[in-house]
């Protein structure tokens, strides 16, 4: 067996979290000797705390802190948050690692087992999960670097002309030649920074697609026989590993990326942004997890002249397109990645949603020609070659 | 081709009773019961005495229909009596009233509904209504079966005999209808009693329902309220034909005395006003005989084109907070209430004006449950069709939350509360023949929102009491539970010698019993607001001290929230030494002295 060596690292840290922790804890001891309410300060993880520069490429975090003072009010919160730390930190000693799922339990298990504890007790895991948060946030530190690992869903990837290599944490090294998987995915998962990608050849493009679906259609049919490319499925709002994945392909092969995906509001503002320029939420991450070179491949308004797709209405009617609708347009008044020059041409398609009240399946293009199964794929090529993206 | 025929509005009515409230035996018993009592109620306040009813509804038989009941309904009054030649008239005969477009603030107005109660009476059970009348003039009553002549639109006097009745003077009318019975709930007769007694506190009713025992529910004021003249119409409230008809009452008059004379709000000045909205000099100056009819359409225009100051609200009459205050501890034990009388105001050109009790019940509802609403028109209960009133609209608009009840999203509160909403106006906007939803206009609307908001502050200062009673107990637990808990965990990680944990317990003791004190006060401040405020409701009542202890105790019992006699310092201490000073031992004298003195002092404040 090999020699178990440190830890797979999403990034190069220069922080030694269980030191970092510790002094956080002892500060509020020393605090709390002296009368002195204790406080714990993290950054401020909401958009109007978001930065955007188009060279940087994603969101930054700005100057706002959130600063939970000690008072009746947030003493549970402060207890729950200093319980947690104590098993993320035995964690890293032991090497363990959790979901954020089983953090919940063995929380609830320690509750459970000693009434002293019980206070404590989470009603469902939104509450855990905010705290393993809040630790992160103060911390500054991503919840991977706290051996916590979701299980990410998306990022299902075929190509014929990939080599990936991952070390793992006894030191040995997996080897996984996509090209010989047949119909099977590659799938990355919690660390996906950690991969060594290698080209079998020339790669000309990766194409991320929306729908997962619809990238196993593409593959299917033939798409990476034919065209020297990585497909991926992004199975709606991209996952951690998703974005990880992303951002290891856009730095490790420079190839260029497209997002393929519906013509709406929710794509482009929930999805698409999200993968290019990251979120509000997760401020600290942003940097590791966003691949600001993707383009929006489509499907733009463009091709619905061009291709007379069919396009539903967004009614105001229907609370949940109301609501996407309202949100597209705090967006475009709020959201510093719409609001930059530099996205004008994204800004546009949204406001031409907000406008036309219309939206359009990235699914529709097999109407253009129903006898062709490949039409997908070739009005695809096309667009790229043509550079008809944003 | 089919004959036109014509026929008399008590066939129409015959036909039609749904209209006025008897779409089912259910509301028909209710509805019979509402006619006889607002008659009896709008005739002794007509003459200035206090109402002194008996009521009594039984099951007596099977009704003819399918599962009915034939039912007895008896209201009794010490109301002046009918003199012989109005019994026909008023139980018999359809749109019969001395009421009708008066413009005043009188429970019936058109003279359908004692009519269509007889109707109901006569097509289910074959007779009319019995009727025993005596006026202070008679030496014996009269009595007789009325039937209403549907051909005709005439009553029709049966059996008519004299009889010896102990009362110097009053009405008795007993109907036998097909019908059932509900007693509670929205549609319920001891919903409507309820109602009925909470808007007229000068009320005195005996009731018997069904098999349960009579109740008496005294009055609790010796003022009959007495209802305010009609005034003039106003310009603004007509259309061209009323105008005309109108016009027609005064004959040989100039226009110009007919409008100052005929209308309220109407002098020399806004008839120059009107000059200059095209009304010409020479029509001002003739007959009103001599007007013709296209003439009187363009005088009518510039009328309406005219601003023209809003119409009195002289003619509007208000129950009153004091009268509300007494009267709702009439129908239950109540925790606490608040009353708003607005101050009359003019809604869609009509004089209006809203009140609004508000009151929590020991022992009545749920938590759960939404508030129960009982709406009033000119003093009458509504018991159907809320959803579209105006009262509920307004009711589910009001942010509640803000006042410290519990809502769902644009819904009736929950809580065990009673809202009673009562619009008066001699002009009420009705969606029905039935009187049962108030047209929601956006200003009444409004108008009704702002007195329940109003009755909503008052309202939230024995809430916020409460609420913060509540929020000390809450921090004070807070502390007990968590604040080891804390310590211990800080501890744990820094790997902290006890001496530092049992350090940091102190210092966090000393923190939040700062936060515990803050609480503290905010609740003697909120105490000492609502104390206020009972000082004040106490005066208008006239509560004596017994029945304020049981309130004082039933309140205790029912919100449960009343904060624990343990000190806040003994629980902080009793907490955070829980773990860390397990091994230093119990409580020192000291602060087992410190306890009780601090005990004693609660005890005195409270």
């Amino acid at each position: 067996m090999a020699k178990r060596t440190s830890p797979i690292r999403v990034r190069k840290l220069d922080k030694n979290i269980p030191k970092l922790a510790n002094d956080i804890c002892n500060q509020m001891l020393t605090d709390l000797e002296n009368a002195k309410r204790p406080v714990i300060e993290a950054v401020k993880c909401s958009l109007d705390n978001s930065n955007y520069s188009p060279k940087v490429g994603y969101f930054t975090p700005g100057d706002k802190r959130v600063r939970s003072e000690l008072n009746v009010s947030s003493v549970q919160k402060l207890a729950r948050t200093v319980f947690m730390l104590n098993i993320l930190l035995k964690n890293l000693k032991s090497g363990a690692v959790n979901t954020k799922r089983e953090l919940y339990y063995i929380s609830k298990g320690f509750m459970k087992s000693d009434a002293f504890y019980k206070p404590l007790d989470f009603e469902d895991q939104a509450e855990s999960d905010g705290v393993v948060e809040f630790i992160c946030d103060f911390m500054e530190v991503y919840r991977e670097e706290l051996n916590c690992f979701a299980g990410d869903r998306g990022g299902q990837t075929y190509s014929k002309n990939l080599i990936v290599t991952e070390t793992l944490e006894d030191g040995t090294k997996a080897v996984v030649d996509l090209s010989t998987l047949g119909t099977t995915p590659f799938q990355p998962k919690n660390k996906p920074q950690s991969f060594q990608l290698k080209k079998k050849g020339k790669i000309d493009f990766c194409l991320v697609v929306e729908s997962e679906g619809t990238a196993n259609t593409l593959v299917a049919n033939g798409i990476t026989k034919r065209h020297k490319c990585i497909v991926m499925g992004a199975q709606g709002v991209p996952s951690n590993g998703v974005r990880g994945w992303c951002k290891t392909i856009q730095e490790q092969l420079k190839v260029p990326i497209y997002f393929y995906g519906d013509l709406d509001a929710y794509t482009m503002q929930n999805i698409f942004r999200t993968l290019k320029a990251g979120s509000a939420a997760s401020l600290i991450r942003n940097s590791d997890f966003s691949a600001p070179d993707v383009k929006f491949l489509g499907v733009l308004p463009e091709d619905v002249k061009k291709y007379d797709l069919h396009c539903y209405s967004v009614g105001e009617k229907d609370a949940s397109e109301a609501r996407s609708l309202k949100k597209a347009k705090d967006v475009l008044a709020n959201d510093p990645f719409f609001k930059d020059k530099k996205n004008k041409d994204l800004a546009a398609i949204l406001k031409w949603l907000v406008k036309e009240k219309k939206r359009c399946e990235q699914q529709s293009v097999f109407s253009v020609d129903p006898k062709n199964p490949r039409i997908l794929e070739e009005i695809i090529v096309d667009k790229i070659k043509k550079g008809s993206y944003v | 081709m089919s004959r036109i025929t014509t026929s008399s509005t008590a066939e129409y009515f015959a036909k039609n009773l749904q209209q006025v409230g008897f779409s089912s035996p259910l509301k028909a018993v209710l509805t019979t019961l509402k006619e006889a009592v607002d008659n009896s109620l709008d005739a002794c306040e007509e003459h200035g005495i206090a109402p002194e009813l008996t009521v009594s509804i039984l099951k007596v038989g099977k009704g003819s229909g399918r599962n009915t009941d034939l039912v007895e309904i008896i209201v009794e009054d010490n109301g002046p009596g009918l003199e012989q030649g109005d019994l026909a008239k008023v139980f018999g005969e359809y749109l019969a009233s001395s009421k009708f477009g008066r413009g005043q603030c009188s429970r019936g107005q058109q003279g359908i509904g004692i009519s269509a109660a007889t109707t109901w009476a006569q097509l289910t059970n074959a007779a009319g209504v019995k009727v025993t009348s005596k006026t202070q003039k008679m030496r014996k009553a009269i009595q007789c079966y009325i039937d209403v002549d549907i051909k005709g639109n005439k009553g029709i006097i049966k059996k008519k005999e004299t009889v010896d009745w102990d009362k110097s003077n009053g009405l008795r009318v007993e109907f036998r209808i097909d019908g059932r019975v509900q007693l509670n709930g929205d549609g319920g007769l001891i919903t409507y009693l309820e109602g009925t007694t909470l808007v007229n506190p000068h009320l005195s009713l005996n009731y018997k329902l069904l098999d349960n025992d009579w109740v008496h529910v005294g009055r609790v004021s010796d003022d009959v309220p007495k209802v305010p003249p009609p005034t003039l119409p106003h310009p603004h409230t007509m259309k061209l034909g009323e105008f005309m008809t109108h016009a027609g009452l005064y004959g040989k008059m100039t226009l110009d005395k007919f409008l100052k004379k005929g209308f309220s709000r109407i002098s020399d000045n806004t008839i120059k006003d009107m000059m200059k909205h095209g009304l010409k000099k020479d029509h001002l100056k003739r007959q009103l005989t001599a007007i013709k009819e296209t003439e009187y359409k363009s005088i009518f225009q510039a009328i309406q084109e005219t601003d023209l100051a809003n119409p009195t609200t002289r003619s509007v009459l208000t129950v009153g907070e004091e009268g509300l205050a007494k009267s709702i501890q009439r129908i239950g034990e109540v925790d606490f209430f608040s009353v708003n009388t607005r101050k009359p105001k003019i809604c869609d050109h009509k004089p209006v004006v809203v009140e609004v009790a508000i009151a929590r019940f020991i022992n009545r509802g749920d938590a759960d449950d939404a508030a129960q609403l009982i709406r009033f028109a000119n003093r009458v209960p509504l018991q159907f069709d809320k959803a579209a009133c105006a009262i509920t609209k307004a009711v589910e608009s009001v942010n509640w939350r803000s006042y410290g009840l519990t809502q769902p999203k644009n819904s009736m509160p929950l809580g065990p509360y009673v809202f009673a909403v009562a619009v008066t106006s001699p002009f009420i906007k009705f969606k029905n023949a039935s009187k049962e939803t108030i047209d929601a206009s956006d200003e009444l609307v409004e108008e009704i929102r702002r007195a329940l908001m109003q009755a909503g502050q008052k309202l939230s200062r024995h809430i916020k009491a409460e609420h913060r009673a509540a929020d000390l107990e809450r921090k004070i637990q807070h502390i007990e539970k968590f604040a080891p808990i804390l310590v211990h965990g800080l501890a744990e990680i820094t790997k902290a010698p006890k001496k530092r944990e049992l350090a940091a317990t102190e210092g966090l003791k000393k923190i939040l019993g700062r936060d515990a004190d803050d609480a503290e006060d905010k609740l003697k401040e909120a105490e000492g607001r609502l104390k206020v405020l009972k000082a004040k409701q106490k005066k208008t009542l006239g509560i004596n001290e017994q029945q304020e202890e049981v309130a004082k105790e039933a309140t205790k019992k029912n919100s449960k929230k009343a904060v624990k006699k343990t000190t806040k310092k003994t629980v902080i201490k009793k907490a955070t030494t829980k773990r860390a000073s397990t091994k230093k031992g119990a409580v020192t004298k000291k602060v087992a002295q410190k306890k009780m003195a601090k005990k004693k002092t609660t005890k005195k404040k409270r």
